[in-house]
């Protein structure tokens, strides 16, 4: 079995965005939203010491994947190979998912009024073709594979010490790694930090409250007729008396 | 007179004897009421009833399958796979509980829009409109259901008891909830905040309406003394020994336009009964029939 991960060598990336212009017109993405992104961030020091960094982004295909866990109807779910995809016909558009994702990967596609992100190409990756934005890119910053095969190359590239993007609160246990030599892994994670799974009122309402009390209802009026109904075999039927 | 018109006479003179009000039966009133029928429900009323159920069904049964986020997830894992391989796939069985719902709303729009009139005014007015003998019942029936208190000594009760009324309550309001909340999902109208809403309310509707229909159905099916309300939702008839102890009020309405129908039947055939010669109109005939009382 293949498990497929991805590695984003910050170090080759020169943030031309061609990645994220494959993925927009491979997959009609409607603007202003990504399945693949890259976040230009100002530059930050003073001159001749200066940095630019980009935070190249996509869903993370977690493998303790939040979304997976919010969605109501198991439209989101994560694949033996590791991959988070939704399935369209399935999914009724409640945004559960996207206020659960710590990255932000997921947005409501406004043309099919469902949910859209990446799912790592894997159509094209079943046909044995890379994904769109590891094909296109120019400096092979992203190196796409499978983190079960020990010689692929994102397999060694993680036991170089390619890092995920996770903080001491949220590890989901991410499959996007970052190599970078300069410092600017950290820079990204203060700047775009995985944030804390979120429960909207409504659903934490049901969840807390309202769950719990109709259970004892339904409980309750079906032991009251089981009841009434035992005593009604013991007893025997008679109709209308008086 | 003949022999017939004569019994007819008899019948009406019982008649306006009991809707002095409800008292205790004879043997031989109890059984002149066991046989004689009054019509409760239309072919109309009787088709909503069971197209109402087994969509309610339908819906429940895929409804709680379609649930399978833990912190949503009303069935076992078994009983969501044994639906997931009834249907093939999950979204098979949405699609399904959607076009469910679909004709579901659709019948019910069509009772509300060309059967205003008769089936929406009429179940408010019936179902939803509660009186003090309503209120009053619910203290009655735990001593009737005790064995302390006997049919005709608890509040007359209309077309509906208090319980069936108090119900319909609940089912009325979560039918418009879901008429509402249904098509916001299936359809992905608004915003995600109102989708998110929108699930939460069509659960506590549906939950509410489950959490009383082992009740109902108990009631209605298995328990003996509302037996007669069962065959009802089939028949659409009751007999009136039932109507006279459990819907007095109801059975009372009933009588009075009867006699009122009879009394014009008989005219056009130039008979005159004794029992209906004072009434003219409905009123009149209430008036009649409840001086009696007075004097």
């Amino acid at each position: 079995m293949s498990k497929y991960a991805m590695v984003i060598d910050m170090d080759r990336c020169v943030a031309c965005h061609a990645c994220e212009v494959a993925c927009r017109s491979h997959y009609d993405v409607p603007v202003p939203y990504y399945r693949n992104w890259v976040h230009d961030l100002r530059p930050e020091g003073v001159y001749p010491d200066i940095k630019k960094v980009s935070y190249v982004g996509l869903c993370n295909h977690c493998d303790d994947a939040p979304c997976v866990k919010a969605c109501p109807t198991g439209a989101t779910y994560e694949r033996k190979d590791g991959v988070v995809v939704v399935d369209k016909d399935l999914c009724i558009g409640c945004g559960l998912c996207i206020e659960a994702c710590p990255y932000g990967a997921r947005y409501i596609n406004p043309v099919i009024e469902k949910v859209d992100k990446c799912d790592f190409c894997i159509d094209r990756v079943e046909q044995g073709v890379e994904p769109a934005c590891v094909a296109t890119c120019i400096a092979s910053a992203r190196i796409f594979g499978d983190m079960d095969d020990p010689d692929s190359k994102v397999s060694q590239l993680i036991a170089n010490g390619a890092q995920p993007n996770v903080s001491e609160k949220v590890n989901v246990g991410p499959n996007i790694y970052y190599l970078d030599s300069h410092g600017n892994f950290p820079v990204v994670q203060a700047a775009f930090p995985p944030k804390l799974p979120h429960m909207p009122t409504p659903q934490k309402m049901w969840t807390k409250v309202l769950r719990p009390l109709f259970w004892l209802a339904i409980g309750g009026t079906f032991l009251g007729q089981l009841v009434a109904f035992s005593t009604q075999l013991f007893k025997g039927e008679s109709d209308i008396k008086e | 007179m003949g022999q017939r018109i004569s019994k007819l006479n008899d019948d009406i003179a019982l008649d306006h004897d009991l809707l002095k009000g409800p008292r205790h039966l004879t043997f031989d009133e109890k059984r002149i009421l066991a046989n004689r029928v009054m019509k409760k429900h239309g072919v109309g009323g009787v088709t909503l009833h069971w197209v109402n159920a087994i969509s309610w069904f339908l819906l429940i049964f895929t409804g709680t399958a379609l649930l399978s986020a833990s912190y949503l997830q009303f069935a076992p894992d078994w009983y969501i796979n044994m639906m997931d391989g009834i249907f093939g796939t999950r979204s098979a069985m949405l699609h399904f509980h959607i076009a469910v719902g679909v004709f579901w709303v659709t019948t019910l729009l069509l009772y509300g829009i060309f059967g205003y009139k008769n089936y929406l005014l009429d179940f408010i007015k019936h179902d939803l409109t509660i009186d003090k003998d309503d209120i009053n019942w619910f203290p009655a029936k735990a001593k009737n259901l005790a064995g302390k208190l006997s049919h005709y000594q608890m509040p007359a009760q209309g077309t509906y008891n208090a319980g069936q009324k108090a119900y319909a309550v609940v089912v009325a309001f979560s039918t418009v909830t879901l008429v509402i909340t249904g098509p916001i999902m299936a359809f992905h109208i608004g915003s995600t905040t109102i989708i998110q809403w929108a699930m939460m309310l069509h659960f506590v509707a549906t939950m509410s309406v489950f959490a009383g229909v082992f009740v109902h159905v108990y009631m209605a099916a298995l328990f003996p003394e509302e037996r007669p309300a069962f065959f009802s939702m089939i028949t659409g008839k009751v007999n009136e020994l039932y109507a006279y102890l459990h819907h007095y009020k109801w059975w009372k309405e009933i009588k009075n336009e009867e006699h009122m129908f009879f009394a014009e039947e008989l005219k056009k055939d130039g008979i005159h009964l004794p029992e209906l010669e004072q009434c003219k109109n409905i009123k009149d005939h209430q008036a009649h029939v409840y001086n009696i009382e007075e004097k």
